[in-house]
């Protein structure tokens, strides 16, 4: 734990603008989770909450830049305060394209809904089980400053663009079997593309906990260069 | 042994540096105040030293034109030297030392009896200097460097001291670049001084580094991260860091400066 700075309200503005972003962290992953579990059960409800919740996501991220800004302002953080106000004010902005993803989800599954079950929903589980675990270590990562978890989460995503590739490969097979269906596939199509988004939205939130930490830019490097 | 983040000037570095100190310890009467301080400052660029009150910083900034002998109990053990000579050979005349390292202070000192043109050339004359035409070419010439002119040329006759405090500190500092010194030491210049008079001075120093070092103390650190390129840390008469201003105030090595620079002490 850091030591305390001489000037509290400087302390009392950083824990705010912490607390904001997490809070908008926590509804985040409850619109993702809202949104792919309205898919599973078919509950057209929840999709309903995921849009409507989507307009708090919005307001925190203003809420989270206006506090970055201030801070930025008023005491001229350098260093690690710096880097970690400049850290915060982008996973706000990282955390409400996953909001984005979520409700675009959740519009396609109000309309998967609307037509009979397609079995094939199935397939997405493991790939949504596995953005939404990114999702939750890159919160990790960039919460407690662990550098380990944040740096496994590039190779993590290209896994998750595999698991994209293999669903998006298995869906355009099926579609010539039930032509009556395609809507319904590109709708699938359209969800594990934005899981896929999830998961590079994981790895940028990795990459700002990492500058956070450490100061390092490990943006656009690819060690695992196929 | 410093610790490597306390080392000099990136070793990387192959011009000549301005000032090299090694080793430099200081004392008032028993007191120790300077530790070993090993630092080297790079020609026509800005060094900033920053360090909470009493860190010795100053004192350091002194050592450099040897105005820490002004103080009779000082003593200092260690090297400086300037483009390779060494200040303190014995042979060197302090003077001489002062001549080529000038010095602008916190408060602006202009002499109190004297007009704006001759507190700027009131060193010339000092050294001898009686040639009238060249005492005016300096004048104006220093005057411009210190982007002063333009506000005193009409008004060359009257009392430095009736300039506003940023026009006297700039009054000042043409004093001092009007003995074409090779270094200016700067103790904390625009601590006295509102917004905009310390824009000006900063602008200053950015014109005028094309021509000379300058070494810097100031407590302000944001204008040590506007002004400088390279910041040294001291505390409790030690050098904890030195290293570009950017890695100082974006990373620092040491855990010390950067509790300092973000206000988590001192």
């Amino acid at each position: 734990m850091p030591q305390s700075h001489t000037l509290h309200n400087f302390d009392q503005a950083l824990t705010n603008l912490r607390n904001t972003v997490l809070m908008m962290a926590s509804l985040t992953e409850r619109s993702l989770d809202n949104a792919m579990t309205g898919l599973f059960e078919r509950d057209t409800h929840l999709c309903n909450v995921v849009i409507a919740d989507d307009e708090e996501i919005d307001t925190l991220e203003k809420t989270v830049d206006k506090d970055g800004y201030d801070v930025l302002i008023r005491f001229q953080p350098v260093a690690s305060d710096f880097r970690q106000v400049i850290a915060t004010m982008k996973l706000s902005n990282n955390l409400e394209r996953v909001g984005d993803a979520a409700v675009n989800i959740a519009r396609r599954v109000k309309k998967l809904n609307a037509h009979p079950a397609l079995p094939e929903v199935r397939v997405l589980e493991p790939m949504y089980a596995e953005a939404k675990a990114m999702l939750k270590d890159s919160l990790r990562a960039f919460t407690d400053g662990d550098m380990e978890i944040a740096m496994a989460l590039k190779p993590r995503d290209k896994q998750l663009d595999r698991m994209n590739k293999d669903i998006a490969d298995q869906l355009t097979d099926a579609m010539p079997k039930q032509p009556d269906q395609l809507r319904g596939y590109l709708n699938l199509l359209f969800v594990a593309r934005a899981l896929e988004r999830v998961g590079d939205h994981a790895t940028n939130i990795a990459e700002d906990a990492i500058f956070a930490k450490s100061a390092q830019d490990t943006r656009h490097l690819n060690p695992l260069k196929e | 042994m410093p610790s490597p983040a306390a080392m000099s000037t990136p070793s990387t570095i192959a011009e000549q540096l301005a000032f090299d100190a090694k080793d430099v310890c200081v004392w008032y009467g028993e007191k120790q105040v300077l530790y070993n301080i090993n630092l080297g400052v790079r020609p026509k660029s800005i060094t900033a030293i920053i360090g909470p009150s009493g860190c010795g910083k100053s004192t350091f900034l002194r050592c450099l034109n040897r105005m820490h002998e002004l103080v009779p109990s000082a003593r200092m053990e260690g090297n400086i030297t300037l483009f390779g000579d060494d200040l303190y050979a014995p042979t060197v005349d302090p003077a001489f030392v002062r001549r080529r390292v000038g010095m602008v202070f916190q408060k602006s000192n202009p002499f109190p009896t004297m007009s704006i043109q001759d507190n700027v050339v009131a060193g010339l004359r000092l050294n001898g200097i009686r040639d009238k035409a060249f005492l005016n070419e300096q004048m104006e010439n220093s005057l411009r460097l210190a982007a002063l002119w333009d506000e005193v040329k009409d008004d060359l006759h009257k009392p430095g001291v009736s300039l506003s405090g940023g026009q006297q500190q700039r009054l000042c500092i043409a004093r001092a670049v009007a003995m074409q010194p090779e270094v200016l030491l700067m103790d904390e210049p625009c601590s006295a001084l509102d917004p905009m008079a310390t824009q000006k001075i900063e602008e200053l120093m950015q014109e005028i580094k094309r021509n000379f070092t300058i070494v810097i103390v100031t407590h302000n650190m944001q204008q040590a991260a506007r002004c400088s390129e390279q910041t040294a840390f001291l505390f409790m008469g030690k050098l904890i860091e030195m290293d570009t201003t950017e890695k100082i105030f974006g990373n620092p090595a040491e855990q010390q400066t950067e509790d300092y620079i973000t206000g988590r002490f001192g």
